[in-house]
């Protein structure tokens, strides 16, 4: 089989081979090792490449397979996790030369469940520093590049995770989202990339950002590849103090479904907010599929919406700014200089401003309840801009020029503020060839209505299996 | 402009200065900038009307 072919096809795809025997865990680990030799000097997705450990782990998957011990879907599936999940024996920098020689004793939960499905660690993936930031720099192991147009952002802060998808360097990648960091990404790259309800995927062994707001989730090509990873790292983990104790579904399940009859909300507020028009008709000619397949689809209201970057900066930046507090001090210095700045500004809010914010949170998460009693889904765009110039400040969105860091997570933030889930799925492209990410979110711990429209709208279209030109 | 009255220059460089913050003049006035920003936003979040709800933070002792 062409090299090229295994790494650009979905875990489900390659894993039925795995099962078969017709191709090997060595096969698809060497494959990817030679896809990153050729696309790592453009890309800069990895921080930690695991070449020498991945060829172990392979030979030891091929032999557990050929004696019959096969362990599921990802066995012998290379995955990436990016660098703030800690690694047992592997270093963990959090996107900082700081913790450039950190090496966590433990595994977190997420890497612990990978391992135990079989998956072999390709790498850990560049990420903007202390995922703070959503446009993928970082001057310590090199800015990330999107693969559609090296010059451009990846889109972060899970910029390697989303670019090593995106180019076939890696089958599964993980990331963590706390105001956009999966989904941001996800659609300035192609990919698709689902933030779980908070509290479904363990946090526990994640380098934090912001503990109310932080998600963990993958990041991948195909939304059958999001529900197959779902199936491993959700579920409740007691060392989490925010984990949730839900059953859990077997999310393949929704692969089945289709959207007939399922009710849709567009909130009228997402297409009054500064918005490229190409974004603007991408995003509504898919949702005009969706309802061509049979969904109902409405205009909705979400006035606090307009509220929400407000809300979720203070939150974000009062959490963060006291999770770093005592590394702002000791080693300030070395915190990339717009990072460290956005940490020292979150120490001018006071607890009073950050308990208001967590009372207006309380009323956009009670408005985003009562518009799902309406409707089982909203949809709107994940980023009203394709990918902007790697450190581009300000970027054009329909006629208004506005800052990066506030149009990137214009769309993303409240889902955070909320935990509701959402996912961004490929649903075009601008003239420049640039990706497009269309986003549905759901009910609390629905996600197999999410990953039910979004596997729908996949297969009615064919935005998924482009390949960007590297 | 209600946020340049709540956070003046003065005021900026002596929480800086409680929050050990130092810095070369470009870098404290380009942070200067984002605390005032984080001023907008508190005055944004006043607006808001909260009365009769709580914050998001209820701690539930574990059942088990």
């Amino acid at each position: 089989m062409d090299t090229l072919e295994i790494c650009y096809m979905s875990a489900g795809d390659l894993s039925t081979l795995v099962e078969k025997k017709e191709v090997s865990p060595v096969e698809i680990i060497e494959a990817h090792l030679a896809r990153i030799d050729a696309t790592e000097p453009i890309l800069n997705s990895f921080i930690t490449l695991l070449a020498d450990e991945s060829r172990v782990a392979a030979r030891q998957a091929e032999k557990d397979i050929q004696a019959g011990r096969y362990k599921g879907p990802l066995h012998g599936i290379p995955v990436g996790l990016k660098d703030l999940y800690n690694t047992a024996g592997v270093r963990t920098t959090s996107g900082s030369k700081i913790f450039d020689t950190f090496i966590p004793a433990e595994d977190c939960t997420v890497a612990a469940k990978f391992q135990q499905a079989g998956a072999i660690l390709l790498g850990k993936l560049n990420m903007h520093p202390f995922a703070y930031g959503p446009t993928g720099e970082n001057l310590d192991y090199g800015h990330m590049h999107n693969p559609w147009n090296p010059e451009l952002v990846t889109g972060g802060s899970s910029g390697g995770s989303g670019s090593a998808a995106a180019a076939g360097q890696c089958t599964i990648t993980t990331g963590s989202d706390t105001g956009g960091s999966i989904r941001i990404p996800a659609a300035l790259c192609g990919i698709v990339g689902l933030k779980p309800t908070y509290g479904l995927v363990s946090r526990w062994g994640l380098t934090a950002l912001s503990w109310s707001l932080d998600h963990p989730g993958p990041m991948v090509r195909t939304v059958e590849d999001a529900a197959i990873t779902m199936n491993v790292i959700a579920g409740h983990d007691p060392k989490d103090v925010a984990s949730a104790k839900v059953d859990i579904p077997d999310y393949t399940s929704a692969l089945r479904g289709d959207v007939r009859g399922l009710r849709i909300g567009m909130p009228k507020e997402y297409f009054e907010a500064p918005l490229d028009p190409q974004v603007r008709k991408a995003v509504q000619d898919a949702v005009s599929v969706l309802e061509s397949m049979g969904a109902e689809v409405k205009e909705v209201s979400f006035p606090m919406f307009n509220e929400s970057q407000a809300i979720s900066s203070t939150v974000l930046m009062s959490e963060a700014s006291a999770f770093h507090r005592d590394l702002i001090e000791t080693d300030g210095h070395q915190i990339y200089e717009p990072v460290r700045q956005r940490l020292q500004a979150g120490l001018f809010i006071s607890a009073t401003d950050y308990l208001r914010a967590q009372q207006a949170r309380t009323l956009l998460d009670q408005e985003g309840r009562r518009l799902l009693d309406d409707v089982d889904l909203l949809a709107g765009p994940t980023d009203p801009v394709t990918a902007p110039e790697i450190l581009a400040p300000r970027v054009l969105a329909g006629e208004q020029e506005i800052g990066v860091v506030g149009a990137l997570t214009q769309y993303t933030r409240p889902y955070n503020i909320n935990g509701f889930p959402a996912i961004s799925v490929p649903c075009g492209f601008s003239d420049a060839g640039l990706p497009i990410g269309l986003q549905l979110a759901g009910k609390p711990f629905d996600e197999l209505t999410v990953l039910r429209a979004a596997h729908a709208y996949e297969q009615a279209t064919d935005w998924h299996t482009r390949r960007p030109p590297l | 402009m209600a946020a340049e009255k709540q956070l003046s220059r003065e005021d900026f460089d002596r929480q800086a200065q409680l929050h050990g913050i130092t810095g070369e003049p470009a870098y404290l006035d380009e942070l200067y900038a984002q605390a005032r920003g984080v001023f907008i936003m508190a005055e944004t979040i006043k607006n808001i009307d909260v009365s009769g709800t709580e914050p998001e933070m209820a701690f539930i002792p574990p059942a088990d």
